[in-house]
């Protein structure tokens, strides 16, 4: 405890942790009032950032060359999604299973085989180090498709991603089924994954998707809805009242032929095993409230719905987004703001701050101190103390750790893992960031992460205007990508950052003196 | 016994090509102290300039030569990119630059040829001899396989130990200072080390392409491959190349066949993973590989 | 006829040689004698052209080769043989000898490689066996094996006695000094063992942090068997000048 305590020594946790709960907020902030392609852009920056900030700490500070956090991330992914697929009731520390489990084991999983991956690899000088974690960026995808059953195989595993309040994105289903969120240990954040039960599995391929607005047969009326007149009441069940059956009053049913609460506990001899959050209580059920037309419809249906307008809803003030499953449940009378890509952005931005805050401290701490005295000289640092191996492994663990956790996030965003979103490329993208947003500096992470996210996006819109073929507008990222690192490493190995702290330095010491290197 | 023959024999010719590539890794490596992650990428990329060539043409030997003639020049112009500047960093800027240009070749490829799969045709039949009532698995092709590789590192061999040429290069690898300072244009050599690796690499890649596919990132795995040849070898060692090169096809061949194709890359990477825990050095070589 | 003209080499903040001036004359030893860290070795390779100076000049019959490359300043006719064991082990002894030279014609080299035989019949007998298996005095005459193979005509010896018996360094210095006498070869001698190099120099010059301190002619007392040197002048080239040819 004590040389865990000695790492953040002298680390101003106070100062990071106020960073990051402020970088926290504004990203928050700004994933609320963006539209939700941006923020499916802001998640997928925020998940490159997290695995990049331990790519700066291991090449930048540990001075490794590695390829290996792709399969990192593969890791993470399939370990997230393997849990949160199969083991919904399997209780942990006496709660149950939810999404922060998932990115706990995911965690645990980048650490146990960094250590391993390390422990071999830390021991190598730097093209062995580089070839042995390109095999494992080419091997460990392969790795699935040995094991089609439980990994899924070439075609991967499908993940369902959660809403807060239960459900899932991917399906419309309004009521919420299951285990609700009580069983969240910190929460009513945690999403609570759970399969549907068989027979609402097809409910889903007979929802309205994608087309742009729902068809008029799809779109429900008030006559779809339950009111208290289709339900049986108390007076139904009398005898007098001209009940036209050869039943005696015995042969009705009574009050005490029904379930009651009593009935319900589990100290009454109920043996369906069910403990009594997984009985449906009458929180559980749609009531009137929930079927007025009035609150929450963010759309007006109205009768001239009959015209084949094909897309917009008539009268609407707001155009809905009928992509969106969460509007399905607005349409279905359910209040949610609820937007999946905000969502996923939001889990993103969490874990990326949360590791950033680890990174600082780490780095700002003796730990950071240790890893540049190895890097810069690895005998001096052995003669005063410090084992070079094992600074190299730590290095090597906490990248991992960052690794699998982003992967873990990316897992969420795809809703899917498999080889084919974890491949060498992958690797390489990452050793891109580093290099080109500055190999030295979390901000050069951040940098790298946005260049990753923003530049083909940017081509595609050249594209756009010009007419490129898709095979030259899917590619010319890359090329510029290995150009641009070629170059970088030519005439500013420290990347934009390392270039603009060169800049400044210049122009502040009005010295010619010429780029540090290395 | 005839399921390990049959294996074996499906193994040798692509023991063969990746002993090629091995080598060319090695020459690099001689000459330069770096590891050329681009190299394989180098051989596809010339590859589907054989294709192209051989499409426009119909003939598969012109492929061949152009291929080899873009190899040297492909060899040079990576050479210069990522050495000559570079050289006065630190180690990673290398392996960092060569991992760039991987990117760009790969990229570059996809931009002119499409990112789709393509068949590469083998000059002469791919099917296997039939010899005493069965078809061995061994073919024409493979024959032709074995012959080029057997005639190239013979070449190289020759030109190696027996020429000036051959002696400066070596000399500018063991200790340029001395050759230097004996008036070898060291430089000169250095470039020459990495075109006759770009040439070597070529004719791998136009060797392999009909017995696996062509796509920007199908050879990929192929690096693992000989880089883990080459390193079990000695980086240092042509003839470790050589030799664990054909090991690590007929390894691969033999559990491709009794267990799983998919398994090739997990068994050459646990190979790797022994040798470096055990002999990172390689087994022909007297150089270090650990830092600590 | 190799001169230097007031040589100042620089490592960083440290001054390894302060306008240093002095000429290597043909057909004789000239020694270079100092301590360790005297700035010796420094002198060997900025001459070599393996360090460029930060001032002064390099002239090599009339033509200035100051900043030359090696490869190219070994062309011109100077050849380094290195301190320490400068064969490559990996390759056989006669190839250490065939790496010097490779630009000149194959008779020239042809000729080159009998008269190294000659003068060190033991690379001959070992010509191709690997060069690791030679001792250290073998190895020394390889190095300078090598070096004649260029065809020199200012042959610079590093320190040739590091690590050798004494009595292998008299035999290879000797060797040297009859070649320059007989063929014309200037041959500059860098030592720390000052009475070795004294033995066989027409001209001492005493080299110090950097700095020509004494230059002058060995004086040789048979007597004593020791050397000193007879001074004139703290001006080497005065010193150098002043000596019959």
């Amino acid at each position: 405890m004590d040389s865990l305590l000695q790492r953040f020594s002298g680390a101003r946790l106070g100062v990071n942790a106020a960073t990051a709960l402020v970088i926290w907020g504004l990203l928050t902030w700004l994933n609320q009032v963006i539209d939700p392609l941006m923020s499916y852009y802001l998640a997928t920056t925020a998940m490159y950032a997290t695995a990049m900030f331990g790519m700066t700490i291991l090449l930048g500070l540990s001075g490794q060359v590695s390829l290996g956090n792709g399969a990192l991330m593969a890791i993470g992914g399939y370990i997230f999604a393997l849990t949160s697929m199969n083991w919904q009731t399997v209780p942990i520390l006496g709660t149950p299973w939810n999404a922060v489990w998932s990115m706990v084991f995911a965690g645990v999983g980048g650490v146990v085989f960094g250590a391993a991956i390390g422990g071999i690899a830390a021991r190598l000088r730097g093209p062995y180090l580089a070839g042995l974690t390109l095999g494992i960026a080419v091997g460990v995808p392969a790795i699935a498709n040995r094991f089609p059953g439980l990994l899924g195989g070439e075609n991967g595993l499908m993940l369902q991603v959660p809403y807060p309040e239960g459900g899932y994105a991917s399906q419309d289903v309004g009521i919420d089924e299951g285990i609700d969120e009580a069983g969240g240990v910190a929460g009513d954040d945690e999403p609570v994954y759970e399969e549907l039960p068989d027979e609402f599995a097809d409910q889903g391929e007979e929802l309205p998707v994608d087309d742009g607005g729902p068809a008029e047969e799809d779109m429900l009326s008030e006559d779809d809805f339950l009111s208290e007149d289709d339900f049986l009441s108390d007076e139904d069940f009398t005898t007098d009242d001209g009940f036209d059956t050869e039943l005696a009053e015995d042969d009705l049913l009574s009050e005490d032929d029904f379930l009651s609460d009593e009935d319900f506990t589990t100290d009454d001899g109920f043996d369906t095993g069910l403990a009594e959050e997984d009985l449906l209580t009458e929180d559980d059920f749609l009531s009137e409230d929930d079927f007025t037309t009035d609150e929450g419809f963010e759309a007006d249906v109205d009768s001239s719905l009959g015209s084949d307008d094909g897309g917009d809803i008539d009268g609407a003030n707001e155009i809905v987004d009928t992509t969106d499953p969460a509007a399905d449940l607005d349409l279905a009378g359910i209040d949610s703001e609820f937007v999946i890509e905000q969502w996923q952005a939001s889990v993103a931005i969490a874990v990326a701050c949360v590791v950033g805050f680890i990174a600082l401290n780490l780095v700002r701490g003796r730990q950071g101190r240790v890893w540049k005295a190895v890097r810069d000289d690895p005998i001096a640092a052995a003669v005063s103390g410090i084992s070079p191996a094992g600074s190299k492994i730590s290095a090597f663990v906490i990248s991992s750790l960052f690794a699998a956790l982003a992967g873990a996030v990316f897992a969420q965003i795809l809703s899917y893992v498999g080889p084919g979103a974890f491949t060498l490329g992958l690797s390489l993208s990452l050793l891109v960031g580093v290099v080109l947003g500055g190999r030295n500096s979390f901000i050069g992470a951040i940098i790298g992460a946005v260049i990753l996210v923003w530049l083909p996006e940017f081509v595609l819109g050249l594209s756009a205007d010009r007419g490129w073929q898709d095979q030259i507008t899917n590619n010319a990222p890359n090329f510029i990508y290995g150009l641009l690192v070629v170059l970088v490493v030519l005439v500013a190995p420290g990347g934009i950052v390392g270039g603009i702290q060169g800049l400044v330095g210049r122009v502040r010491s009005g010295n010619r003196t010429g780029p540090r290197t290395g | 016994m005839i399921d390990f023959i049959d294996y074996l024999l499906g193994g040798v010719s692509s023991g063969a090509i990746i002993a090629l590539m091995a080598l060319a890794l090695v020459l690099v490596w001689r000459s330069t102290r770096v590891v050329n992650f681009a190299q394989l990428g180098q051989a596809m990329f010339t590859t589907y300039v054989a294709l192209t060539v051989r499409d426009l043409t119909g003939s598969w030997v012109l492929g061949l030569l152009v291929a080899m003639v873009a190899g040297l020049v492909v060899g040079v112009i990576v050479h210069f990119l990522v050495i000559r500047p570079v050289k006065r960093l630190d180690t990673s800027g290398a392996i960092i630059a060569t991992f760039g240009v991987l990117i760009a070749l790969e990229a570059l490829a996809a931009m002119v040829w499409g990112g789709d799969p393509e068949a590469f045709p083998p000059p002469i039949d791919n099917a296997g001899f039939e010899l005493f009532g069965r078809i061995w698995p061994f073919s024409p092709y493979d024959l032709l396989v074995l012959f080029s590789v057997v005639i190239l590192v013979l070449a190289l061999s020759v030109v190696f130990t027996r020429t000036n040429v051959g002696l400066a290069m070596r000399a500018s690898a063991f200790n340029p200072e001395v050759a230097r300072l004996s008036g070898v244009r060291v430089n000169r050599m250095l470039v020459l080390g990495w075109a006759i690796a770009g040439l070597v690499g070529a004719v791998a890649g136009v060797l392999v392409a009909p017995l696996s596919t062509l796509s920007p990132t199908s050879f990929d795995i192929f690096l693992v491959f000989a880089f883990t040849a080459a390193v079990i070898g000695g980086l240092d060692s042509l003839v470790g190349a050589v030799a664990f090169g054909i090991g690590t096809g007929l390894v691969i061949a033999l559990v491709s066949g009794y267990s799983d194709s998919s398994n090739a890359p997990l068994v050459a990477l646990a190979l790797l993973i022994l040798n470096l825990l055990f002999k990172p050095e390689g087994v022909f070589s007297h150089h270090k590989a650990r830092a600590v | 006829m190799l001169k230097i003209e007031g040589l100042s080499v620089s490592y960083g903040a440290v001054e390894a040689l302060k306008d240093v001036s002095l000429d290597a004359p043909p057909g004789r030893v000239t020694a270079v004698i100092g301590a360790n860290g005297a700035g010796k070795s420094t002198l060997m390779r900025t001459l070599a052209g393996l360090e460029k100076p930060k001032s002064g000049r390099i002239v090599f019959n009339d033509q200035d080769i100051t900043g030359g490359k090696p490869e190219d300043i070994v062309r011109q006719g100077i050849a380094l043989v290195p301190e320490g064991r400068s064969t490559i082990p990996d390759l056989t002894v006669e190839e250490n000898l065939k790496l010097g030279g490779m630009w000149r014609t194959h008779a020239q080299r042809g000729t080159s490689l009998t008269r190294v035989y000659g003068l060190f019949p033991v690379l001959g007998e070992r010509r191709h066996l690997g060069a690791d298996t030679l001792s250290g005095g073998e190895r020394q005459q390889l190095a300078i094996g090598r070096a004649l193979m260029t065809g020199p005509q200012t042959l610079l010896l590093d320190e040739p006695s590091l690590g050798l018996a004494p009595l292998i360094v008299t035999q290879i210095l000797e060797l040297v000094s009859q070649m320059a006498r007989d063929s014309g070869l200037a041959v500059l001698l860098v030592e720390q063992n000052a009475a070795t190099a004294l033995r066989v120099a027409k001209t001492g010059i005493v080299l110090n942090l950097g700095e020509i301190v004494r230059a002058g002619r060995p004086m040789r007392s048979h007597k004593t068997r020791s050397c000193d040197m007879h001074t004139s002048a703290t001006d080497p080239l005065e010193a150098q000048r002043g000596i019959a040819p």
